[in-house]
């Protein structure tokens, strides 16, 4: 070079190499550097923050997921050796560019590397069959009777470019990610490991037709539809994205690294700066983890899906009384389609008595499990007969619901109250992280759930500044639900932690407590319902004279949850046997005012008769939601 | 439409076969498939819905084989129940993806819904029709009909 320095030719290359140098690679430690702590990347790694320090750690659990040794640990290493990787000769399914393609994209971008076309026939493949043109975040509601499911699920669906509006929707792609359990672990097994980890959690790719066979049809769950509006860029990069995931195995765990959380990360991914992922701290609700989506003006819009049972409820309401009474017929099997009272309804609103009846049959196959035998010739006597008549009226579908699961109450909530029990005031401070109970403003929950975790209610005596734990409350699922002709389901509750109880000294210790219990509910009007529940109580403590004591019992109550105020009143009796036999009686009266959908008054009143003292506790205050 | 297809292809399947002695529909779809072929209204679908579409096997090379009918076919697999149900009524999105799959043209869906729903008991003679019986009446119900023949062909 220095033998060159004169001659007029040298500056100009010396230019052309310090326009390469600044353009591409040979970069300055320092730039690979800054970029390792760019969000995109780390949220390409699935990086997190450590708890301690300003390390970063990958929630990946797949080694197959890092080109790096160290990738785990080293945004930075990782970064290193993928740019040494994508910058590799060749191509095919096994380079790096192939395997990481959302990587490559960015990183060109970022370091302004040449833009050049690389071969990689699996993933094209792949793009070409999923034919994405937009992408669709699909929230899976809660559904009564199953706790697990009041959390909801998300999935992306991938729409392809519009040729036949709902038609099209149903063949689909879907992308969702989802504990990988063994089919023979059993629910307690699959609490555990969900909880505390041990779960591998994989993608999976399935058309839309079997996401609603699963869920609008076997669990009964209505689905929410949210179509995002992201540019065709940034749909490429979430495949690009989704692609590079694809049977890695990231740890699954229910209350943070759900489904829900995952697919946050796709849509980071897919628009570097959304965040969406901060928005976590302790738990990933999939109904919070939609509104965080929402807040962040991701929709474009939506769309209801209502489950069968939704709409198999919504046809029967639909039809006048006295041919209701048909269609309870024509399931029981009491009336044959042919019979003279089905046949002498003029045909379009026998048609829709014969469409209602068969859903209703159809759904009563699936949750009751009626007999083949049964359920077979029945149907198909319905789709015959039904089959016959052109000119109908069909039944409407289901109206969308005025408020979506995602614009209920928020989940956490914080009371503050004050009252008085017996002879004492105190002002008590409650806090619920999670979720929903029949109190709560009822819009966007299903009627009469609740389920509760970890709720703490401290008290502070005022008559000698006493602090005491009132009641910490592990979990607490309750699910009213009403019966009538044509539906029956059980109404049932289980709970456990700990709680203040009064023993025969008239003091209130804090006792380990496990309950239960199970009935029936019936509904006066819509939006109230009566409710009959037996119920069992288990309490531990070495302040008990055995150690311990249990209670059948029986709780009878009244439900209303209105717009504006939802009530609960009613008498609960337990007979405590094991150490000295007792009664507690309790009539019990609780309100919420809902005066905004993040703020409400509560407040609460109970009589009890126990150890032949009377005692009245009543409390006043504040719920906020947030 | 058929890039869709394909995508559910992928879940496993590749080829089946149609309309040639030897390589019936029932002969080769439900090869694989833990037990009887889904029944129109089989008493539960529980825990067990699609698992077939996984299930089903390569192996017809030499026969005739039609993409749509395939794709058909697959799809009244998992739908089978639905699909009878939309076709009692004349109506409904099953129906409708079923003439997508199909490739029925805009102007030919009243009718092909009309034909569908006419001749159901054709389609499904009894309630012990399985799926692969059904899509083999279908495809020879459209054959018989000058208009929609070009569908199945």
């Amino acid at each position: 070079m220095h033998r060159h320095l004169a001659s007029g030719r040298v500056p100009r290359l010396f230019l052309a190499l310090l326009a390469l140098a600044l353009t591409c690679p040979i970069l300055a430690n320092e730039q690979l550097k800054n970029l390792a702590q760019d969000p995109a990347w780390l949220t390409l790694g699935h990086y997190r923050p450590d708890t301690l320090g300003s390390s970063y750690t990958s929630q990946a659990d797949d080694p197959g997921f890092f080109l790096s040794a160290g990738g785990k640990t080293s945004p930075y290493a990782e970064l290193v050796a993928t740019l040494d990787a994508i910058r590799k000769s060749g191509a095919g399914d096994r380079h790096a560019r192939c395997r990481f393609p959302a990587r490559d994209r960015w990183l060109r971008e970022q370091l302004d590397l040449p833009q050049t076309q690389v071969s990689c026939p699996a993933f094209e493949q792949w793009e070409e069959t999923l034919n994405t043109e937009t992408v669709t975040l699909v929230f899976a509601a809660s559904y009564l009777n199953s706790p697990s499911s009041m959390f909801g699920h998300t999935f992306i669906r991938l729409d392809p470019p519009k040729v036949d509006e709902q038609a099209d929707l149903l063949l689909a792609s879907t992308i969702s990610y989802a504990a990988d359990a063994a089919a023979h672990d059993s629910e307690i097994m699959f609490a555990y490991r969900g909880i505390f980890g041990g779960y591998p959690g994989i993608t999976t790719i399935q058309p839309y037709y079997e996401k609603i066979r699963l869920y609008s049809d076997i669990e009964n769950r209505d689905l929410w539809e949210y179509r995002l509006n992201l540019t065709p860029e940034e749909t490429g990069m979430l495949l690009a994205h989704a692609w590079e995931i694809r049977g890695k195995n990231f740890d699954y765990y229910f209350f943070d690294e759900n489904c829900a959380y995952r697919l946050l990360a796709l849509i980071d991914v897919a628009r570097p700066g959304t965040h969406l992922l901060d928005e976590v701290s302790t738990h990933a609700i999939p109904s919070d983890t939609v509104r965080w989506v929402v807040d962040h003006d991701l929709v474009a819009s939506v769309h209801y899906r209502p489950s069968s049972a939704t709409v198999v409820e919504h046809y029967i309401d639909q039809l006048p009384p006295d041919h209701r009474t048909l269609a309870a017929d024509l399931a029981s099997g009491d009336l044959s389609v042919n019979a003279e009272a089905i046949q002498s309804v003029p045909p379009k609103e026998r048609a829709r008595i014969l469409d209602a009846t068969y859903d209703y049959v159809r759904y009563q196959t699936q949750e009751e499990g009626w007999s083949r035998e049964r359920a077979a010739p029945l149907s198909y006597d319905l789709l015959r007969a039904r089959s016959r008549i052109e000119q109908s009226a069909p039944l409407a579908p289901p109206p969308e619901p005025a408020v979506r699961d995602d614009q209920g109450h928020a989940t956490f909530r914080a009371s503050l109250l004050g009252g008085r029990q017996g002879e004492r005031n105190f002002t008590q401070l409650t806090l619920r992280p999670a979720y929903h109970d029949v109190l709560d403003p009822p819009e966007g929950y299903r009627r009469g759930a609740q389920l509760q975790f970890l709720r703490l209610d401290t008290r502070l005596y005022t008559d000698n500044q006493e602090f005491q734990v009132e009641q910490l409350t592990g979990v607490e699922i309750r699910s009213l639900s009403v019966r009538d002709r044509f539906f029956s389901p059980l109404s049932w509750q289980v709970g456990f932690g700990g709680r203040r109880s009064e023993i025969e000294s008239d003091q209130r210790i804090f006792t380990p407590y496990l309950d239960g219990g199970a009935g029936f509910g019936w509904a006066p009007t819509p939006q109230s319902q009566l409710f009959a529940m037996a119920t069992a109580d288990l309490e531990i403590d070495n302040d008990l004279p055995k150690g311990y004591d249990a209670a059948p019992g029986a709780d009878l109550g009244w439900l209303y949850q209105g717009h504006l105020v939802s009530i609960i009143g009613g008498i609960k009796t337990k007979a405590w046997f094991v150490g000295d036999e007792h009664r507690e009686d309790t009539a019990y009266a609780e309100l919420n005012w809902h005066i905004t959908r993040d703020f409400g008054l509560s407040a609460g009143w109970e009589r009890q008769h126990h150890f032949d003292r009377y005692e009245t506790a009543w409390q006043i205050g504040l719920n906020a939601y947030f | 439409m058929k890039k869709l297809i394909a995508g559910a292809m992928l879940l496993g399947a590749s080829s089946l076969a149609f309309a040639q002695p030897g390589c019936g529909v029932g002969a080769m779809i439900w090869k694989g498939q833990s037990g009887i072929a889904p029944h129109v209204l089989a008493a539960t679908t529980n825990g067990t819905f699609g698992n077939q579409t996984f299930g089903m096997t390569t192996g017809t090379l030499g026969c005739n084989t039609n993409e749509s009918v395939k794709s058909m076919a697959m799809y009244m697999d998992s739908n089978i129940d639905k699909i009878a149900r939309d076709m009692s009524r004349g109506e409904g999105e099953n129906l409708d993806t079923l003439a997508v799959l199909l490739n029925v043209e805009q102007n030919d869906r009243a009718a092909f819904r009309q034909l569908l729903q006419d001749n159901f008991a054709t389609v499904f003679p009894s309630s012990d029709t399985t799926s692969d019986e059904a899509v083999s009446a279908i495809v020879a119900l459209l054959e018989s009909h000058a208009s929609f023949s070009k569908y199945v062909a």
